[in-house]
């Protein structure tokens, strides 16, 4: 892979381990991870780095009872198995504690246990916060770059059953555009969708990705062709590491409004 | 097999983790001796106190251990991993800590006491010497940087912002961020290689 928007993605290894890359473009680079591996191996080198940072700074002794602490919180009753859903825990916690307050037997070690089960599930919580925020975040992002003005909207369509379709968002004034597709098929292994801005007549090669199961789609901050007059963007399938030139015929195409 | 293989290292991480997955708590304490100084040290260095940094490090490892089966090997190192959740925790911490605008001056009087139980767990003689070693070769390697270099990635990696955000911090183009973070992380990369912590794989 010598083409040179695939180095420049392969730059991104450093700062994805370091964890400085936004939303938009961490989700581009794992789609470059998912089909280099030279990217994968970039990524666990500079993950290593990263794990030596800490090391460089000033050092202060942890309290000699610290490893204690980490054994007894994983000897603390809680539910450990990644797939289980969290709210059963805290059902099972609510649950154990009406049967306390009916005055049932309830010993310091069970109310220990329950405590923990709460405090558990209360992480768990803060966990899915944390992850709702950031993808509320991302959104956050996408919608304002949307919603920015002169952004207009380029429908590309296609036939088929379910009709598939891509939203191009194109922002002239940061001359980019985000991708949004939807009720896209399926492609085969090591092929992904790539878009085309048909550029003094001619295919500019852009980026490439792949559906989602359900058929979505998205890609954020798509830069456009620099130089000449885009007149309209088409989609093809193509190996998943992008084509220069298309190899198969436009699924889905659009026109862009003369600028 | 005895704790003391379990201990002297010759089982690899990879193993241990999955050990953990499987509910064996034994395997914590090896992970511990082998990976809770640099842990710290992360923690340490996010949150600025000593309290917190060893809230992050008991947090980590409790994260680990529950989620031990979604461990991915072919993805990095166990000390790549381990590290990872330490920072994400610790910078969760900072955030809230932040949100909520406070101190956590009470939680400096709120020292654990020490457990009679420590014996339990020798410090690794070996190991801890491992890591003054590797400590003073991290130092030589971000010294070997240029500060703008070593500038954002330290802003990147223990205070969480993204290259834009670094970009808009420091008032510099976000290329000429981009720049210095790839050539710095490269430059580490190559100094550093030594001293990884993979091992076991």
């Amino acid at each position: 892979m010598t083409r040179p928007d695939q180095e420049s993605l392969r730059d991104l290894a450093a700062a994805y381990a370091l964890g400085a890359l936004s939303p938009e473009e961490a989700e581009r680079f794992e789609a470059v991870l998912a089909t280099s591996a030279e990217a994968r191996l970039d990524v666990s080198e500079y993950r290593e780095v990263a794990a030596l940072l800490g090391l460089g700074g000033p050092q202060a002794p942890a309290g000699s009872a610290l490893g204690d602490r980490v054994l007894a919180r994983i000897r603390e009753p809680q539910p450990r198995t990644p797939s289980r859903s969290r709210s059963p825990a805290l059902w099972a916690a609510l649950a154990a504690s009406l049967i306390a307050a009916a005055g049932l037997a309830a010993s310091l070690l069970a109310t220990r246990g329950k405590l923990a089960a709460v405090e558990d599930a209360l992480a768990a919580r803060d966990a899915t916060l944390a992850e709702a925020r950031q993808r509320l975040a991302s959104r956050e992002a996408t919608l304002e770059a949307i919603l920015a003005p002169g952004v207009r909207l380029i429908q590309l369509t296609a036939s088929g059953d379910p009709e598939p379709g891509i939203q191009l968002f194109w922002d002239r004034q940061r001359h980019r555009a985000i991708v949004n597709g939807y009720r896209l098929k399926p492609v085969a292994q090591g092929k992904a969708y790539q878009l085309w801005f048909i550029t003094d007549g001619k295919p500019v090669p852009s980026v490439t990705f792949r559906p989602a199961p359900d058929g979505r789609a998205s890609v954020g901050a798509v830069p456009l062709p620099a130089d000449g007059a885009i007149s309209a963007a088409a989609v093809t399938i193509e190996p998943a590491s992008g084509s220069p030139q298309p190899t198969s015929p436009i699924l889905l195409v659009g026109t862009l409004p003369e600028s | 097999m005895p704790d003391e293989a379990l201990r002297a290292g010759a089982v690899g991480d990879s193993a241990l983790i999955a050990r953990a997955a499987e509910g064996d708590e034994r395997a914590i304490g090896p992970l511990y001796e082998r990976y809770g100084g640099v842990l710290y040290a992360v923690a340490y260095r996010i949150v600025g106190q000593r309290a917190d940094a060893e809230e992050v490090v008991v947090e980590a490892f409790a994260q680990a251990w529950r989620e031990a089966a979604r461990f991915e090997a072919g993805r990095g190192s166990v000390a790549g991993w381990l590290t990872t959740i330490a920072r994400s925790r610790a910078l969760d911490l900072v955030r809230a800590r932040s949100r909520r605008d406070r101190i956590t001056a009470s939680a400096a009087a709120d020292r654990p006491e020490r457990s009679p139980a420590m014996g339990e767990f020798p410090l690794d003689p070996a190991g801890a010497l491992d890591l003054d070693e590797r400590a003073r070769q991290v130092r030589r390697a971000l010294e070997s940087l240029s500060p703008p270099q070593r500038q954002v990635i330290e802003l990147a990696y223990f205070e969480g912002l993204s290259q834009s955000e670094i970009a808009e911090r420091l008032q510099e183009p976000l290329g000429t961020v981009k720049t210095r973070v790839r050539l710095g992380m490269q430059k580490l990369r190559e100094s550093l290689r030594p001293f990884y912590f993979e091992r076991g794989r």
